[in-house]
């Protein structure tokens, strides 16, 4: 980003200035320092001796209280030039992410919302806790999510959080190459693995095996009768288990001078991490990610967008146009991992269809809205819009996606 | 990360976001500037008047002594000013770096490395939430939670937590550390035209009164906080109790026990309440919401109506800043994207495990919401999740469900395929292609 380069060109500058002016600075009040220091030692000297003040004694200390008053002046006069550029950082801080009109910042943000969003505010603030709660405990960070429900006085049952604090202690395992705890849970939920066409239970089993293999020759039996694990996926990996076993040949080797010194790449353990967490937050009925952390970053995406329009809007003055209640007036462009329902947009009318004004399949196989289909009958027939095909009515079947 | 951002929408989402990361420690910065400023020109004149001095006796005939003596002055003050200059210093530099280090964590967001993007994504989640939670009164778990992301650099924890100080002290009817704040930022205070520093000494000459200190009452400089006449009387008007401070003052210093009504309600202890909430709105964040007020909606307490109106507050923190975008942000912008009818469908039966609005407490949360606009289809299958289009065409079965071709294929056994929804069993051939425009 440009202006953030700008700002931190300025501010390069001001640290710069600081550097010098306080070396500088510091310099030249030990010269000084150093200098009285000196004088003050002749004096005392010319003070135990008894003699007066002389001549040039004298003029030697107006001398040096001209020096004083020039120096420290003009350190104050530096210090106040740096001034400009302080302030230069500042504009350009200004000029690279300011809004307009930042002080109605506030209203413009809450422009882009409705007000409705804003009445049971006490309520909406207890949910949302909650939600940070559940983000929390997604997240891991388990003792902070504590500390909020404590703060918050909210009450966040066992059982919801039992899944989480079980399931962050196998991650942590994972993360310290400790595959125990975690065979014993794709074991115990085993069948529900299945189901889910989740190959866990076999890759735990693989890597403890190649982890024996890295043993050397020494392991070599414990890894051969650990192989035994694989004769239930016998059927699904046949390839992976080849793979494994021929490795075997190149114990004695070394298994990083043979062709399968790709199976001890360390991404492997990054890799069933995340294939473990996808696994078990599928079984639990959970997303992957948050709730929040989706909803964050899409509104982090909508917002500017909102902002932009309404500013349009207002520019040219339609503001019927937005009607805060139904419908956002713009598409937001998230991304296809965001299409988490279907959506049908009757092609005629260019609305969504709805259970009260549902999608129907002519028979032709064309989909329609029920409304569109209602405007396009033509004295008991209907057309088709897509193809010249005429049907009846009632034979439009209702879809459902 | 399930969104995806273009380089595009992120600076432009920076440009909404990330004014007060930037912009606070710059204020510190132009605080500690001046403060410097002024320090290092009172030792400056401190120097120069003491060896104003010395050149005056030098210029009559003085004893060495005295010479000496006079010298030893001006060598105290030297090492003064070194010492506070390089103490300046110092603190001006901090600042300046940590607006530096800002700028750098700013820059990552548009480094190549997937990895680091969704890094520095996650890191602005916690970075809101950490803002939010401080605005909500949790300052533990936002401490917590700042030190375990490591964005304790980023976030302004420190400001909150001096605010919270202020306002501890308020609610135990002190007025000492709301009033050394207000010197603090008296010239930012000053530019907003506010009027808390007098609140505060009327508070203070009410409180005094109450304890009946009369004379020490009389002595609270009233007029000396207030920035011109002028305000002084709107001030007045807006005050619905007291028609003038002097009537109060002499009313109650005289001992007149016919106080009358006004004063009366002008010593019960819910004046303290405006107080305490203008220093909030002065200082920043959602303070007031926290009070249940926002500056938005509007006063509710004569103070406030002077408070509501600078929406820039001193250290240019938005009012109802970050912490309120963390609730805009998910609450209204991020939900009707993905909002659907279908995450309110009453049997439950069309929730997705993915959908964020499907999950529980959003859900409530997003109901008053508006609608995702979509001008397009977008069909998703209800097996797979995968997309439908020309690679994965919709078919439906003779029950009306669509799904995708290949997800019909995965389930197929023996030419049959069983609805998910409704368990019918159908032959695979009777299911139809959809043509879907």
């Amino acid at each position: 980003m440009e202006q953030c380069a700008c700002v931190e060109r300025e501010l390069d500058k001001v640290l710069q200035k600081f550097l010098t002016y306080g070396q500088h600075c510091e310099r030249s009040l030990e010269e000084l320092l150093h200098y009285v220091g000196q004088l003050r030692a002749e004096l005392a000297s010319a003070a135990l001796q008894g003699t007066p003040l002389s001549a040039t004694l004298s003029l030697v200390m107006s001398q040096c209280c001209r020096k004083i008053k020039d120096t420290v002046q003009k350190l104050a006069s530096d210090h106040k030039d740096i001034h400009s550029s302080v302030s230069r950082v500042g504009k350009a801080i200004d000029r690279a992410l300011s809004l307009l009109l930042r002080q109605n910042f506030d209203s413009e943000i809450c422009g882009v919302v409705s007000d409705a969003v804003w009445d049971a505010r006490e309520q909406q603030q207890q949910i949302l806790q909650m939600a940070i709660v559940e983000h929390l405990y997604q997240q891991g960070m388990l003792s902070v999510a504590e500390e909020l429900c404590q703060e918050s006085t909210l009450n966040v049952d066992l059982d919801f959080k039992q899944p989480f604090l079980e399931l962050n202690r196998i991650l942590e395992a994972l993360h310290e190459q400790d595959l125990g705890p975690a065979l014993e849970w794709a074991v115990s939920h085993r069948q529900r693995l299945l189901e889910l066409n989740s190959s866990l239970e076999f890759k735990l089993h693989r890597l403890h095996f190649i982890r024996l293999l890295a043993g050397g020759p020494a392991k070599q039996l414990e890894a051969l009768s650990y192989a035994r694990h694989f004769q239930p996926f016998a059927r699904l990996h046949q390839r992976e288990i080849q793979v494994m076993m021929g490795s075997l040949v190149y114990l004695r080797l070394g298994l990083e001078k043979s062709p399968y010194c790709h199976l001890l790449d360390s991404s492997h353990w990054a890799e069933i991490c995340e294939t473990f967490t996808r696994d078990a937050c599928s079984l639990l009925g959970l997303s992957v990610e948050s709730p929040l952390s989706v909803s964050f970053a899409s509104g982090c995406v909508a917002l500017p967008v909102l902002m932009n329009i309404k500013a349009v809007i207002e520019q040219r003055q339609c503001t019927g146009v937005w009607n805060h209640k139904d419908e956002l007036p713009i598409e937001i462009e998230l991304g296809m991992k965001c299409w988490y329902h279907s959506v049908f947009a009757c092609p005629i009318l260019r609305q969504q269809t709805s259970d009260s004004n549902p999608p129907i399949k002519l028979i032709c196989g064309h989909v329609i809205s029920r409304d569109a289909l209602n405007k396009l009958i033509n004295g008991g027939k209907l057309k088709c819009p897509y193809c010249p095909m005429e049907q009846n009515p009632a034979d439009g079947k209702r879809i459902i996606f | 990360m399930a969104v995806q951002e273009s380089a595009a929408q992120l600076s432009m989402t920076l440009k909404v976001q990330e004014y007060p990361t930037l912009k606070v420690p710059y204020e510190t910065l132009n605080k500690r500037f001046r403060a410097a400023q002024k320090n290092i020109d009172r030792e400056t004149s401190h120097v120069t008047m003491v060896v104003a001095e010395l050149e005056k006796t030098l210029s009559g005939c003085p004893a060495v002594d005295s010479v000496v003596s006079l010298l030893d002055g001006v060598v105290e003050k030297l090492s003064v000013l070194k010492r506070k200059a390089v103490e300046s210093i110092q603190a001006e530099d901090e600042s300046a770096k940590l607006c530096k280090r800002r700028i750098e964590h700013l820059k990552e967001h548009s480094s190549d490395q997937p990895a680091a993007a969704s890094v520095w994504k996650r890191k602005r989640m916690d970075r809101m939430m950490v803002e939010h939670l401080l605005r909500c009164g949790y300052y533990n778990t936002a401490v917590k939670l700042a030190r375990q992301s490591g964005i304790e650099d980023l976030v302004n924890i420190e400001m909150f937590l001096t605010a919270k100080e202020v306002e501890e002290s308020l609610e135990r009817r002190e007025t000492a550390t709301c009033l050394a704040w207000c010197h603090d930022n008296k010239s930012r205070l000053r530019k907003m035209k506010s009027c808390l520093e007098f609140s505060l000494r009327i508070q203070e000459f009410i409180e005094l009164i109450r304890q009946n200190k009369r004379l020490d009452a009389v002595r609270v400089p009233a007029r000396r906080s207030f920035p011109s006449t002028s305000e002084l009387t709107v001030h007045m008007a807006l005050e619905r109790r007291a028609p003038s401070t002097g009537l109060e003052a002499s009313s109650l210093a005289s001992g007149s026990t016919g106080a009358g009504k006004t004063c009366k309600k002008a010593l019960q202890p819910s004046r303290r309440e405006p107080a305490g909430r203008g220093a909030p709105g002065h200082g920043h964040a959602g303070l007031p919401a926290r009070h249940a007020h926002l500056p938005v909606q509007g006063p509710s307490g004569p103070c406030t109506v002077a408070d509501a109106d600078p929406a820039v507050p001193v250290r240019q923190l938005p009012t109802t800043p970050a912490g309120k975008q963390f609730c805009v942000h998910p609450h209204p912008a991020g939900w009707p994207l993905s909002h659907q009818d279908t995450c309110y469908k009453e049997d439950g039966s069309s929730k997705s495990p993915d959908c964020p609005v499907c999950s529980r407490s959003l859900n409530k949360l997003a109901q008053p919401l508006p609608m995702a606009h979509c001008a397009n289809s977008r069909l998703v299958c209800k097996i797979s999740g995968d997309v439908m289009n020309e690679n994965n065409p919709p078919m439906m079965l003779p029950n009306g469900y669509v799904y995708g071709y290949n997800s019909l294929l995965s389930i197929r056994q023996d030419d049959k395929v069983v609805c998910p929804r409704t368990k019918e069993v159908f032959h695979f051939s009777q299911a139809e292609k959809v043509y879907i425009m």
